[in-house]
């Protein structure tokens, strides 16, 4: 890595040169160990990375990190999300045996959940296929550390024609207190013909040290199959996290995503989706909540390349502080790929004169028979709904508070699973009452 | 219980109220009737604190309290309602705990303990029967989808379960059928009060017919020209305000 002078990208090339243990495929792993080899950082001078600093994230030398204490009565407010759930725990990139629901990893009419390194034969096999199927437009660096650095993950997979009542809750928590700590958990997730399954990431992190996580998800959805995918993000200040997803859904298949990201000092997400055949849909949420120096950043990629899908995209961002949000999607309609209806939209709020959205919804047409429409809005609070409010007794605080979580639940108000959807709008309503003080 | 004097008002630096007056009895309902574009919104806005107005001169007192330099949800939690002309939708918050969160704030301001949940719905179930408006509304964000005429009754509501002390009722008739209208002034009629007062912008004589006001006042240009009884309604009615502008310009 001729080009690197950063800690960071220092620590990675001793790790390409290492031999540290891989979480599973050794030939996955060694394509991303000499991506890494010769690949080479964003930077600000690159168009997909503008607006996102890295800075902080190149600063950080990951090192043996010492894991503080967890406390359990933190567990337990994690799984108030999906109370009746099966939990799987990831405490500081490892399997936590203790926090886990045991029932989780065993195999259950239909629906398996594996340890990446656990992972043998056709399932091993299978999550592999997944992995190199997958195309990430945003070719970048990250994907490649996640897959070349990986100690841990899960493959989850449903078997054909599988109705999976209990959805699946991962909880990733970070205690690492001193040096930088590194997790880079790589999930796959693949739901056969005709069945449906809800998952739900949760990231949180509560030691004094840098995180730094480097998700890689792989999905892939069979014909009329569908996966709700819901992901969480409450880390701490101290956190940075880049994330890629990718997503590739079948003729028929639904793929529904939610992303809350709430927490974190920055947050990468990068979502793509591809059709791989004619009447499939996705449907993607998101709320970004930031305040004082969060950095927010989400990009969505739609691949419509067979005709007669649809992908619906509503993302809001809330902005306080000196936060940063940027909202990037595009949407690909590519030839082939007649009576397409492509919907997106991105509506941001600020709150304060410091804090900062970039937003560029894009469309690539390439079909004339398509019904696409994209937009994105940058406002303050209606003045008029303040008045509202006030002229029957609710006073300015108040009244903002309200009509700011009702900005969010516009979006989360779609969340279908009840616990959830509570869980989440209350974080939002914990997090606004301390942000939103009163102009007067 | 109101008393506005000389009160001159302007936005942008357009003066639009110039100099009125107006004296509101405990009990009393006056109504305030006037050509479009005379300034009777304008009145009921500054009256009840919206931002965008300055005031240029004059003043405003209610129950003795300088009203111009109250926040508006004060003046609100002190007994003041404004049903608007046009009321707007709030998408994302819900009717019901908008109206439980501005009542228990005006009880909080009473010093009266706040209601729980169970109570509020059978108050509220009780008032929604009063202004007979489906309960499927309750549901939904404030105003969101709601008809023209439910935009009204909802406002109507909002006023039976806060019970002011002063009421302003900004064209609160306009776009109701017959039925409605006679809700809507039923719903006024069952707080009349000996210590409660009623100001009813309106265009129509009709809606006098079931709210009979103690006075009614003819705004034109900012300011009071004539001021009277109900009969004085029922002579506009018939003559239209053409006569009143010519008597108060040769006065000039
Ligand atoms: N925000 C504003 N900016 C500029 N002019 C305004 C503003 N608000 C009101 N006006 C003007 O002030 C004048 C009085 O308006 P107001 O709404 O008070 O009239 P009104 O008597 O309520 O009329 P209507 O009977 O049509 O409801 C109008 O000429 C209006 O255009
Ligand atoms: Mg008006």
């Amino acid at each position: 890595m001729a080009h690197l002078t950063n800690n960071f990208s220092e620590w990675v090339n001793q790790q390409v040169d290492g031999d540290s243990p891989f979480a599973f495929s050794e030939a996955l792993r060694s394509a991303s160990l000499s991506k890494l080899a010769t690949g080479v950082f964003p930077t600000r001078k690159d168009e997909e990375w503008k607006y996102t600093p890295l800075a902080d994230l190149f600063d950080s030398k990951p090192g043996e990190e010492t894991a503080g204490v967890l406390d359990t009565e933190f567990i337990r407010s994690l799984k108030q999300a999906m109370p009746s759930a099966h939990t799987i725990v990831f405490l500081n990139g490892e399997y936590s045996e203790e926090y886990s629901d045991s029932r989780a990893m065993l195999e259950d009419s239909g629906l398996s959940i594996s340890r990446l390194p656990q992972l043998e034969g056709t399932a091993l096999k299978l999550a592999e296929d997944t992995i190199l199927k997958s195309t990430l437009t945003d070719d970048n660096i990250f994907q490649h550390i996640a897959l070349g650095l990986s100690q841990n993950g899960l493959f989850i997979e449903v078997k054909k024609n599988v109705e999976c009542q209990t959805p699946i809750h991962v909880i990733y928590i970070s205690t690492a207190r001193g040096v930088t700590a590194f997790t880079s958990p790589v999930n796959v997730i693949r739901v056969s013909s005709n069945s449906h399954l809800k998952v739900v990431e949760q990231y949180a992190s509560l030691g004094e040290a840098t995180v730094i996580t480097v998700p890689a998800s792989y999905v892939q959805l069979e014909d009329g199959a569908g996966l709700d995918y819901y992901k969480i993000g409450m880390e701490n200040a101290k956190t940075n996290h880049i994330c890629n997803t990718s997503v590739r859904v079948a003729g028929s298949g639904t793929f529904r995503s939610h992303q809350y990201l709430l927490g974190s000092n920055l947050t990468r997400s990068n979502l793509e989706v591809s059709f791989t055949g004619p009447g499939a849909e996705a449907v993607l949420r998101g709320v970004y909540l930031g305040d004082e120096k969060q950095h927010l950043d989400v990009r969505t990629y739609l691949d419509h390349a067979h005709p007669h899908c649809s992908s619906d995209q509503h993302f809001r961002g809330i902005l306080n502080g000196h936060s940063r949000g940027v909202f990037n999607g595009l949407v690909l309609v590519r030839e082939h790929a007649q009576k397409t209806d492509a919907q997106q939209s991105n509506k941001n709020l600020l709150l304060s004169r410091d804090a900062r959205i970039d937003t560029k919804p894009q469309l690539e047409i390439f079909a004339d028979d398509v019904k696409c429409t994209h937009g994105a809005t940058v406002g303050e609070l209606d003045s008029d709904a303040l008045f509202y409010l006030q002229s029957r007794g609710i006073d300015q605080k108040d009244a903002t508070l309200m009509l700011t979580r009702a900005f969010a639940a516009e979006v989360t108000q779609e969340i279908d699973i009840d616990s959830l959807r509570t869980y989440v709008q209350g974080k939002i309503a914990a997090s606004l009452d301390e942000i939103v003080i009163p102009s007067v | 219980m109101l008393s506005i004097k000389n009160l001159q008002v302007s936005v942008e630096g357009k003066p639009i109220l110039k100099g009125l007056n107006l004296e509101v009895n405990p009990g009393e309902i006056h109504a305030i009737m006037g050509p479009n574009g005379s300034g009777k919104s304008t009145l009921a806005h500054v009256l009840s604190g919206r931002e965008g107005y300055s005031v240029d001169a004059g003043s405003a007192q209610y129950k003795g309290l300088d009203l111009l330099e109250m926040a508006p949800e004060i003046r609100a939690r002190e007994g003041m309602f404004l049903a608007f002309q046009y009321p707007i939708e709030i998408p994302g918050v819900n009717n019901t705990s908008f109206l439980k969160k501005a009542l228990n704030e005006i009880r909080k301001h009473r010093g009266e303990e706040e209601l729980d949940a169970i109570d509020f719905l059978s108050l509220i179930k009780k008032q929604m029967k009063l202004v007979e408006m489906k309960e499927e509304l309750l549901k939904r964000p404030v105003n969101q989808g709601f008809s023209g005429g439910e935009k009204k009754r909802n406002e109507i509501l909002q006023m039976a379960v806060l019970n002011p002390t002063l009421a302003i009722l900004d064209e609160t008739d306009s776009g109701l059928d017959i039925d409605a209208l006679r809700i809507v002034a039923g719903g006024v009629n069952k707080l009349r009060s000996p210590n409660n007062s009623f100001v009813v912008i309106t265009h129509y004589q009709r809606l006098l017919d079931y709210i009979v006001p103690d006075f009614v006042h003819v705004l034109s240009n900012g300011q009071i020209i004539k001021s009277g009884t109900k009969e004085l309604a029922l002579e506009l009615e018939e003559r239209g305000y053409d006569w009143l502008l010519e008597e108060a310009e040769s006065k000039a």
